[in-house]
């Protein structure tokens, strides 16, 4: 049965909530700075072999030969892994539109530099080091794929042979009347935009410790996983094992952004398992592995894009080309970050129509994997970036110019052009709330002033919605193959009234096990020490998907909700049983179940479960003794897409506006942030602390898009990133303290009214801080349309326009 | 192969003696030999400043060191700061606690160190000090904030002589 979830916190059986709502501190901290979390390298077990691996160093190579004779015969090794056992063992990785995933291990030939090509379990990991040193594998060295525009042309080398194409999709969205609305318009502005590729970088890298149970052919992997369900699936399909046989236990990870990686190490370290007789096998990936080959490169995009202007400002029409260099294959399933704009491709605006040309090709480059944001943040700052071409052409305000373009409160819900529907919003009370805050007319009087004693300042404002909730409909336009996106939580209460909620994914930052605790002691009216949230691997878990796509804070309490509406109701048969009235009469509030109207006719909840554990003599005839409750939430009132990609995809719709200083050194080029400001709707929020955590963290892994952070590669594709001197994260002293404040919109549709909320600030701050350096630049004449807006490109810029 | 070297260390008040393989990197010594799992290894080649411990009370990148170097040495890492009787966090963990100064917690050791030794020099250090004593350590998911707050909390609560750490709900 689907219950009503309640959309208020106002809604939940207490006089007054103590935990929800507040920014109560969390339960994993403790022990997170204790130092005694037991992330994956932590974990260790008697035996235990380590892998290391030998990468290819050519970016497109056919492997002729590989000798691991010497290797195996090394005292230390217990297996050496080939592509010869994985095509034996083991299908391509299920991960990308079909016929463009990879083995795990080459097979034949090497698509990009760092892919794995041999690997070794030995007794430690310095000794499985060593005996890559004694390896030898011949290459024939291929033409390589350098420049994705080339990808398009029938004569440039082809990486996956069997496909006689380099373009993975070429397809074209439209919707609305796009050619009638562009030719109608008074103005159409048309520029190009490059976002070069940069990644997640988690603070720990990725790592497993798999073992295959060679007798029963079943594999356990323990790691550092985002999405166990998922990742247990994946590997069932690429081992040609039952999927009831692949177990995936999650441990507490250090971070992951969509960018931990994981299929490729986990099957690796499972073939070694197998190869060396079962033996468990812990495959760590160090930093440079990560930067060359891991799942940390995302987004590499050539875009040209226009809108369509009427005289009075208003924007009718939007259109977008892009070319998306995937890498070396689509393995990290990365069409679907291409996809995803389409669930708020007109942003905050009243557009009426709208185009998507997408081509997605190869290249001989790292494969790209899903980054925090999941493709909006490129297409949000080439969106923002038209409009701010647009306002200062029609020599209207950037703010005021937004302004006029936004959906209005009472359009909700409102379907955009490319079909997703938004929950609800204030956009202009974000903007009012932001503006006030920075104090608008100061701060462009401010400029004037420092513009007039010769020094670069500007301003950036840009407006986003922030998809949260997202369902696979989304993206099964692009060729993925779908998996369900449930949620699911087993809420239990023991015969002394602790309650335990089980869930199927781990710690990894966002502080989803305090929200689990603070949700069930106020809705059973318990102190939040009373509830412990478990954690429970793939074959035990209720149905569950895991962090990501703004989701697990707003699906998570869907199941809680849910789980303990069910408790709530055995309780109350229990309770009318005893008080020999009809379950109906019977309710829950401030922890007791009561009779209704009857003062003092009441039980404790944890003597309710008490009595269902120990009286079966008192239950109703044939109930159940079980005070516990399974739920499984999911996005409700979705459908399925047409043939233009069009349908209800993500559930709740988040708004934010950021409004930036920045001062741009011409002699350097170096760009200083002075002031920052964020008014943010994401609805109800349910631990503000941590939401505000959110929007700080993401504005940082914006700045570093935006200045820092780019996977470069010479002119023949070999990469000169491999350590963090070259990936530059921000560090404290280039993360500006933003302002924060927010207005509050609840979502009528989700549960408690809160919005996905994870994912807005990297969403707006590069298009912010794009259109800042911009205002900067502009009385010199020059603009910037790429990312990283390092210091080079800038001074480049700024000497050209002298 | 390579033959074990003898060394002796003394972490957290504990001392050691143990044979060792010269290339032994003391981040995996103190990780794998000792099982002291908290102090991190997010990069192995020095720029992200989880693995920081504190040698002599200077703080120290344990990846960039040898086991062997260590012979002779008195270490302090994340484990060493909890009160090991009562079970209290040392007031800077409670701070990080207090100000959500973490999220997924794997930086936060490195963090933690780094703030002992810069406290332990200047109690009440200005926000630029506090931002020269923590550039040398990355952290992927606050974007800095709350971590700047739990250092000024921290320091606060040494001035104001509040130093015992009580979780308060």
């Amino acid at each position: 049965m689907v219950r009503d979830i309640p959309n208020s916190p106002d809604m939940l059986p207490i006089t007054s909530t103590r935990y929800v709502g507040k920014a109560v501190k969390r339960i994993e901290d403790p022990a997170l700075v204790s130092g005694t979390v037991e992330f994956i390298d932590n974990y260790s077990v008697p035996g235990m072999a380590h892998c290391a691996m030998m990468r290819s160093p050519h970016p497109h190579a056919r492997v002729l030969s590989v000798d691991t004779g010497a290797a195996e015969k090394m005292p230390g090794v217990y297996a050496v892994l080939t592509g010869e056992d994985v095509k034996k063992w083991c299908n391509p990785m299920a991960t990308s539109p079909e016929g463009w995933g990879a083995y795990c291990l080459a097979v034949d030939k090497v698509r990009f530099v760092g892919e794995p090509v041999v690997a070794v379990a030995a007794t430690s990991r310095y000794v499985a080091e060593d005996a890559l040193e004694l390896i030898d594998v011949e290459y024939e060295l291929l033409p390589v794929l350098v420049d994705p525009h080339k990808a398009l042309e029938a004569d440039s080398p082809t990486l996956f042979e069997e496909n006689k194409t380099n373009v993975i999709q070429d397809r074209s969205y439209t919707w609305g009347e796009i050619d009638q609305v562009f030719s109608e318009a008074d103005h159409v502005f048309t520029e190009k935009f490059r976002w070069n590729r940069c990644g997640a970088n988690p603070m720990e890298t990725f790592g497993c410790v798999c073992d295959w149970d060679t007798v029963n052919d079943y594999v356990t992997c323990r790691g550092s996983y985002q999405t166990p369900g998922f990742m247990a699936l994946g590997r069932a399909g690429s081992f040609n094992l039952p999927s009831n046989k692949i177990k995936v236990i999650s441990h507490p990870h250090g971070g992951s952004f969509g960018g931990k990686g994981g299929p490729r190490g986990t099957e690796i370290a499972a073939l070694l398992s197998r190869k060396a007789g079962g033996r468990p096998v812990k495959y760590i990936e160090d930093r440079v592995e990560y930067l060359l080959a891991g799942a940390g490169q995302s987004w590499d995009r050539y875009y040209k894009a226009s809108i369509a202007v009427k005289a009075d400002g208003s924007v009718s029409g939007f259109k977008v080309d892009l070319l998306d260099d995937q890498g070396a294959g689509s393995e990290g399933w990365g069409t679907i970050s291409v996809a995803k704009p389409l669930a708020a491709f007109t942003g905050c605006y009243r557009i009426e129509a709208a185009q998507y040309n997408m081509k997605l090709v190869v290249s001989n480059r790292a494969p790209t994997f899903a980054y925090r944001g999941y493709g909006p943040p490129p297409h949000n700052l080439v969106l923002e970036s038209l409009m701010d071409i647009a306002a200062r052409e029609l020599g209207v305000d950037a703010a005021e110019f937004r302004r006029r373009n936004y959906i209005q409160p009472e359009q909700f819900p409102y379907t955009i052009p490319s079909g997703n529907e938004y929950d609800s919003g204030d956009y202009e009370a974000v903007l009012d709330k932001v503006l006030g805050m920075a104090d608008y007319q100061a701060l462009r009087a401010e400029q004037e002033k420092l513009r007039a004693e010769g020094k670069l300042v500007g301003i950036g404002v840009a407006s986003t919605v922030e998809p949260g909730v997202f369902d696979w409909n989304a993206y099964s336009t692009v060729g993925v193959a779908g998996v369900g996106v449930p949620e699911g939580v087993k809420v239990a209460i023991d015969i002394m009234g602790q309650i335990t909620v089980t869930v199927g994914f781990s710690l990894e930052g966002q502080g989803q096990y305090t929200l689990a605790a603070q949700l069930v002691a106020d809705y059973f009216c318990v102190e939040m020490e009373s509830v412990r949230v478990a954690y429970a691997a793939t074959d035990v878990a209720p149905p569950h998907f895991g962090p990501g796509g703004s989701r697990l804070g707003v699906a998570m309490s869907g199941a809680i909700l849910g789980a303990c509406q069910k408790i709530e109701d055995k309780f109350a048969q229990v309770v009318a049983r005893l008080m020999q009235t009809e379950p109906g009469n019977v309710e829950l509030m401030d922890g007791h179940m009561r009779v209704k109207g009857v003062p003092g006719a009441e039980m404790h909840i944890a003597q309710v479960a008490g009595t269902m554990l120990n009286r079966s003599d008192l239950l109703p005839p044939g109930m159940e003794p079980c005070p516990e409750a399974t739920y499984v939430w999911t996005a409700p009132n979705r459908n399925q897409p047409d043939d233009q990609g069009r349908c209800r995809s993500y559930l709740t719709a988040a708004n934010a506006c950021h409004v930036a200083l920045v001062e741009i050194d011409p002699g350097t080029g170096v760009t200083d942030i002075l002031k920052y400001f964020i008014v943010d709707d994401c609805g109800t929020r349910l631990n503000p602390a941590t939401v505000e955590g959110q929007i700080q963290g993401g504005v940082a892994q914006g700045v570093g898009a935006a200045f820092f952070e780019e996977y470069v590669y010479t002119e023949d594709c070999q990469p000169l990133v491999s350590l963090f001197s070259d990936y530059l994260l921000p560090t404290i002293h280039e993360v500006p303290i933003a302002a924060k404040g927010d207005v509050v919109t609840p979502s009528p549709v989700a549960p408690l009214g809160a919005k996905g909320c994870g994912e807005g600030a990297i969403h707006t701050t590069p298009a912010t801080l794009m259109c800042a350096v911009n205002d900067a630049l502009f009385p010199l004449g020059v603009q910037i349309r790429e990312t990283p807006m390092s210091p080079n490109r800038v001074w480049t810029l700024i000497q050209q326009a002298q | 192969m390579t033959t074990g070297q003898k060394i002796s260390v003394t972490v957290n008040g504990v001392n050691y003696e143990r044979e060792v393989e010269p290339r032994l990197s003391l981040g995996d010594f103190l990780r794998h030999d000792l099982q002291l799992g908290g102090t991190h290894l997010g990069c192995e080649h020095g720029v992200c400043g989880a693995c920081s411990i504190l040698i002599d009370g200077k703080s120290v990148r344990a990846c960039l060191m040898l086991a062997i170097q260590a012979d002779g040495l008195e270490i302090t890492t994340i484990e060493g700061l909890r009160d090991p009787q009562g079970g209290h966090l040392h007031p800077i963990q409670q701070a990080f606690v207090e100000e959500h100064g973490l999220q997924c917690g794997f930086c936060t050791p490195g963090f933690i160190i780094s703030t002992v030794e810069l406290l332990a020099g200047n109690p009440s250090p200005s926000d630029e000090q506090i931002k020269d004593a923590l550039g040398g350590n990355l952290c992927r998911c606050t974007g800095y904030e709350t971590i700047l707050r739990s250092v000024r909390l921290a320091s606060a609560r040494v001035q104001a002589g509040k130093a015992a750490a009580h979780n308060s709900a």
